[in-house]
Formats: structure tokens, C-alpha cells, sequence
């Protein structure tokens, strides 16, 4: 089990109910990551819609993940 | 006589008031500025005046014929001396001949205020203490703009007082404290005057990306909007008065930014970026800055800079949040499309209508583009990573998440704002009024939100009511079949819904173009 920083925006954040949480998880990827916390949270939003960041740099959905890693799930954001 | 001119011998006024005698003029009004005795506390004994000539005579001639050109007077011409000079020496004069007083006032302040802003003249002060010391003229006018420090002096056969409030004529714009920095200085500012910019969208984020452009002195600025100013863009749109509503956003902006700064070059494209329209519009500007609303206008402007090989600012917001990201045609920056490969729809992610905003947030977002816009301009850039930066305002954090190009990506593919391809019906239908839009046969299927609603006239109200928000988050679903028009109120997230909807088969369904905004009551 890996210690993984998690922050979210926008409409994951809404979803979520917070901004950030750490979270105590067996998830190898990025995407492993996302499909589990998705779950939990019931985002609604495809992973091909949505980037992540690793560590202040966006990242494959592949990338695997490390103990301390903090990590950032990024929808599209539209308005003006 | 030469509009401009250096002398290194004694200056003659009297000749160079004869020489702008005409007889259709009724005034005449001069300027001397004299050397002063002390500057700053310290005693001077002489100066020396150094300029680089060849741009500062050009320059010069430029001010004079503005200056006739902007306040209309008979003759005008400035004169300004070289070398060294003693205390109580006429160091630079201004005359201006003019049918009446008042613009004859005008054009001699405007005349000697931009001389000593913009043309490249040096000074150098010797102190009784045997020192000496450069001094800048643009940094002295700076000064004299809050407290006149005395070393000029008028000359006027009329009132003194109108010399400062001239008529009516505003002041000249003034750039000393952007070109105090030195990052920025005279070079500086020449770039940003010499710099054109297209700003696609004059909401939220646009306002204030349009206001600090103009104010910091940008030469061109083109203006992309299709909308009337509402009365529910106000709060986060404050360019705009109650007085504007119902009327274009885009000449509206430009008249404010007009009585903002008359140096600036503004031009008013009153309509909605389209893939017809924006490579014509981004060809002639430097650099844009995209500050719409939706991915179907943000996708067009990144597709248009990346085949245009022009920088861009993006940006959006979401609630209390938002991002920007800087885009340059450099090999290993990043398009859009690099970040986002699978184009998001509209709907999926509210916008500022659907989700809701405060005022400071698109400011913030729009204030951050116009610096990336000046940063750019003034190369002040160098070694920076392409990046996407995120900004929360709620918890004050913003992130810079480093970006790289994306080596699947086509940068300018079509996807998301594909046009309708040879031989598919149409996406957009046109039609004059509502009534012939129910006389047409097809449902009239509005996804306007609750409160967008409730303002439509009576007798003037679509039944069919899906929310996009609701379609969004899946608690109603749209008809697999059926024959429909989709109406929102500019036409823009019906023509996402509607391409949506093809996509998922649906043949039969269009989007009412320009949405009942565009419709005759």
C-alpha cells in the first residue's frame, strides 16, 4: 500500500466534496488510481476526458505510482 | 520650418514664432523649458542634453505631426538643444499656432509631454559639488506629471489655467511607472506600441485582459465578440455599464477602451469566432488570447494559432477556480489538443452561466493572461517550460504543472469543431422568429437553465424544457429518435448538444444558429 497526496478541480472536486485528501491505496498506475477513486466518488467522468499530473508534471495514465507521490486529476475547464 | 529639430547653438525663439505666423490663425501659445538651478535637492551648475539622433528626430516629427493631425491646430514645431548649456538657457521650446486657443493649449502640452516620454534625449547634471550624474528626461516627466517641479515655463497670451485642463482634451497617456522597470524601459515600451493583439471573447476573462492591454499601451488591439452586453454579465464584467445592455459587447468595449487610452489602435470584430472567420482574424495580429466561454471557440483559436505559427494565451474558469496555459510555435510546446487529445464536449463541464462565478475570479484568470501577453511581448519569457497553471481562489493555491508536447497529437485536427461534412444535413438551422421555428416541424427542445427561463415572454415559452446541466449529469436523457431544433439563448451550447447528438446517431437534429438571441420578436 502506497501513501498517495491526492488533489482534485472543478467538477472532480465538487464531486469529491474536497479539495485534497490522502488516501491509503494498492493502485500500481495513474489509472488504476483514477478508476478506484471513481468509484468512490461516483465522478461520472471518462479518463480520456481528463489529465493527470504526477508530481507538478502531467503524466501518462500509465505511470506508476510511488509512496509520497502527489498527484492531481485535471478536467477541461470552460468558462469565461 | 522642420517640424522637429535639434540645435547645439542658442536657441532663437522669436524666428521660430515668426515662422508659424499664418494669417487664418487667432492664437499662438509656446513653451520654454529653462535649465534649473537644482534638482532633487542638489544644486546644479550646467547641464549637457545628448540624444540618439536619428531615432529622436524621427520620433519627434512623428509627435508634432500627431499633434496637429490629433487637435487640429495651423502649425506646430518643437525644438530642442544639444550640448551644454547654463542655467537660466532655453533648453527646448514648443509653438503652436491654431485657429483658437484651445486646441492651440493642447497640442503644445501634448507636444512636450511626449517629447520628453518618448524621444530617446539624454541629461547629464554637474553639481556645484563637482559631481554629475545622468539623468533620464523620462524619468523627470514622470515626476512633473504629480508635481510640477518648476523648471518650465509658460508662455501664453491667454489664461495660464487652461494650460492644464485644455478644453476638454484628456491628458496625454502616461507609461513612466511601466517604464521605470527596467525590464521594460523606452525599448520596451516601443515594442508593446509596435505589438498587435486578438482577443476572442470580451467576458469575463476578456474585460480585464482588454483593459490592461489598452491601459499598457499595446498599438493594435482587435476585438472578437458576437454578444450584447446582459444584464447578468455585469458582476464579473465590469467594462460594461447598466447603460450598455442590449447593445454589442465588442464596439461597446471599444468605446471605453477609447476613453481609456487614445494611443491605442482598436478594432471591433462584432461577431462569434467560426471556422470560417478565425484564420482570416488571427493572420493579422501577433498574438491572441483566447477568452471564451467554450471548447468549441478554444479548439478553433489553438487549431488557428497552431497553423498560423502564433503565440496564444488560454484560459477559463470554473467556479473558484481556474487555468492557464501559454501556447508559442515552438517545436516542443504543447497545443491544446496536446493537453486535452479527446476534445471535451460543452456541458460536460459547466461554464460560467450553467455553474455560476464571482467577478474576481475571471479577473484574476484575465489579469494573469494579459501578463503572459506583456511577458511575451517583452521577452521577458526566456527558459520558461511550457506549463499549465492551475488557480484556486478559494485556498489561494496555484500550481504550475509542467506540460509537454504531445507526439500522438495532429495539433490542428478538426475534431471538435468539425463542420458538417459534404452530403450531412446541416448542423445550424436559421430562422427569423420562434413562430416559424414551431412552424417548421421539428420539437423545439429548449436547454436553457431554470432561470434563464424566466424572463421569456408569455405565449413566447418552449415546452420542451431539457436543463443542459440535467442532460449533462445524466438525470434526463434525450430522445433516441425524433425530429429536433435545439435552442439555447447564443447558440452555442445547442450547437454542442446537437453535434453530441449526431454523434450518438440521431440524424433529425439541429441547433437554432445565434439561439433566440438572434431571433426577431
Amino acid at each position: 500500500m502506497n501513501r498517495i497526496e491526492i488533489q482534485y478541480f472543478a467538477v472532480l472536486r465538487e464531486r469529491a466534496g474536497v479539495s485534497r485528501e490522502l488516501v491509503e491505496t494498492a493502485a500500481a498506475t495513474a489509472a488504476d488510481l483514477y478508476d478506484e477513486l471513481a468509484a468512490r466518488h461516483d465522478f461520472g467522468l471518462p479518463r480520456g476526458m481528463l489529465r493527470v499530473a504526477v508530481n507538478d508534471e502531467f503524466a501518462d495514465w500509465s505511470q506508476r505510482l510511488a509512496a509520497g507521490d502527489r498527484v492531481v486529476f485535471i478536467p477541461p475547464v470552460a468558462g469565461g | 520650418m522642420q517640424p522637429f529639430a535639434f540645435s547645439s547653438t542658442p536657441l532663437e525663439q522669436e524666428r521660430l514664432r515668426g515662422e508659424l505666423a499664418d494669417s487664418g490663425a487667432g492664437g499662438y501659445v509656446s513653451f520654454e523649458g529653462w535649465v534649473r538651478d537644482h534638482n532633487e535637492g542638489r544644486t546644479v551648475q550646467r547641464l549637457e542634453y545628448e540624444a540618439f539622433e536619428a531615432l529622436a528626430l524621427k520620433e519627434g516629427e512623428r509627435i508634432v505631426n500627431e499633434a496637429v493631425a490629433r487637435f487640429g491646430v495651423t502649425h506646430a514645431a518643437c525644438l530642442h538643444r544639444l550640448g551644454s548649456l547654463d542655467i537660466g538657457e532655453l533648453a527646448v521650446w514648443v509653438g503652436v499656432s491654431a485657429v483658437h486657443r484651445g486646441e492651440a493649449f493642447a497640442a503644445c502640452r501634448y507636444i512636450i509631454d511626449a517629447v520628453k516620454h518618448r524621444v530617446p534625449i539624454w541629461k547629464k547634471e554637474h553639481y556645484t559639488d563637482g559631481d554629475s550624474g545622468w539623468v533620464n528626461c523620462e524619468r523627470c516627466a514622470a515626476a512633473a506629471h504629480e508635481h510640477d517641479h518648476g523648471h518650465d515655463a509658460a508662455h501664453a497670451g491667454d489664461d495660464f489655467a487652461s494650460l492644464h485642463h485644455p478644453h476638454g482634451h484628456a491628458p496625454v497617456h502616461d507609461y513612466s511607472r511601466q517604464i521605470a522597470l527596467p525590464e521594460v524601459g523606452r525599448a520596451g515600451q516601443a515594442r508593446l506600441a509596435a505589438a498587435s493583439v486578438l482577443v476572442v471573447g470580451a467576458g469575463g476573462l476578456g474585460v480585464p485582459v482588454l483593459q490592461y492591454l489598452a491601459a499598457a499601451g499595446i498599438g493594435r488591439l482587435g476585438i472578437v465578440d458576437g454578444d450584447v452586453v446582459e444584464a447578468s454579465n455585469l458582476h464579473r464584467q465590469p467594462l460594461y455599464g447598466v447603460a450598455d445592455v442590449g447593445r454589442p459587447k465588442a464596439a461597446v468595449a471599444a468605446e471605453h477602451l477609447r476613453a481609456l487610452n487614445r494611443d491605442v489602435r482598436l478594432e471591433v470584430h462584432e461577431t462569434l469566432a467560426t471556422a470560417e472567420n478565425i484564420d482570416a482574424l488571427v493572420k493579422h495580429y501577433d498574438l491572441v488570447v483566447e477568452c471564451t466561454d467554450n471548447f468549441r471557440a478554444k479548439f478553433l483559436v489553438s487549431d488557428a494559432v497552431v497553423r498560423a505559427l502564433k503565440p496564444a494565451v488560454f484560459a477559463s474558469v470554473h467556479q473558484y477556480e481556474g487555468q492557464v496555459q501559454v501556447y508559442r510555435p515552438l517545436p516542443h510546446w504543447p497545443c491544446l489538443r496536446c493537453l486535452w487529445p479527446e476534445a471535451p464536449r460543452d456541458g460536460l463541464v459547466g461554464n460560467c452561466a450553467e455553474a455560476g462565478v464571482l467577478g474576481p475570479v475571471p479577473a484574476t484568470l484575465g489579469a494573469m493572461q494579459a501578463m503572459q501577453v506583456l511577458k511575451r511581448l517583452l521577452g521577458l519569457d526566456a527558459g520558461e517550460a511550457p506549463s499549465l497553471v492551475t488557480v484556486d481562489l478559494l485556498s489561494l493555491e496555484t500550481r504550475r504543472l509542467i506540460a509537454q508536447r504531445n507526439p500522438q497529437c495532429d495539433h490542428d485536427a478538426p475534431g471538435a469543431t468539425a463542420v458538417a461534412a459534404a452530403g450531412q444535413a446541416p448542423l445550424e438551422l436559421e430562422f427569423g422568429t420562434l413562430a416559424e421555428a414551431f412552424e417548421s416541424g421539428l420539437e423545439l427542445v429548449d436547454i436553457r437553465e431554470t432561470w434563464e427561463r424566466m424572463h421569456d415572454p408569455p405565449g413566447l415559452q418552449i415546452p420542451t424544457h431539457l436543463p443542459l446541466s440535467a442532460l449533462v449529469n445524466g438525470y434526463v436523457e434525450f430522445p433516441t429518435e425524433g425530429r429536433y431544433l435545439i435552442v439555447c439563448a447564443h447558440g452555442v451550447r445547442s450547437l454542442s448538444v446537437t453535434e453530441q447528438l449526431r454523434a450518438q446517431g440521431l440524424t433529425e437534429v439541429y441547433s437554432l444558429r445565434g439561439g433566440l438571441a438572434a431571433l426577431h420578436s
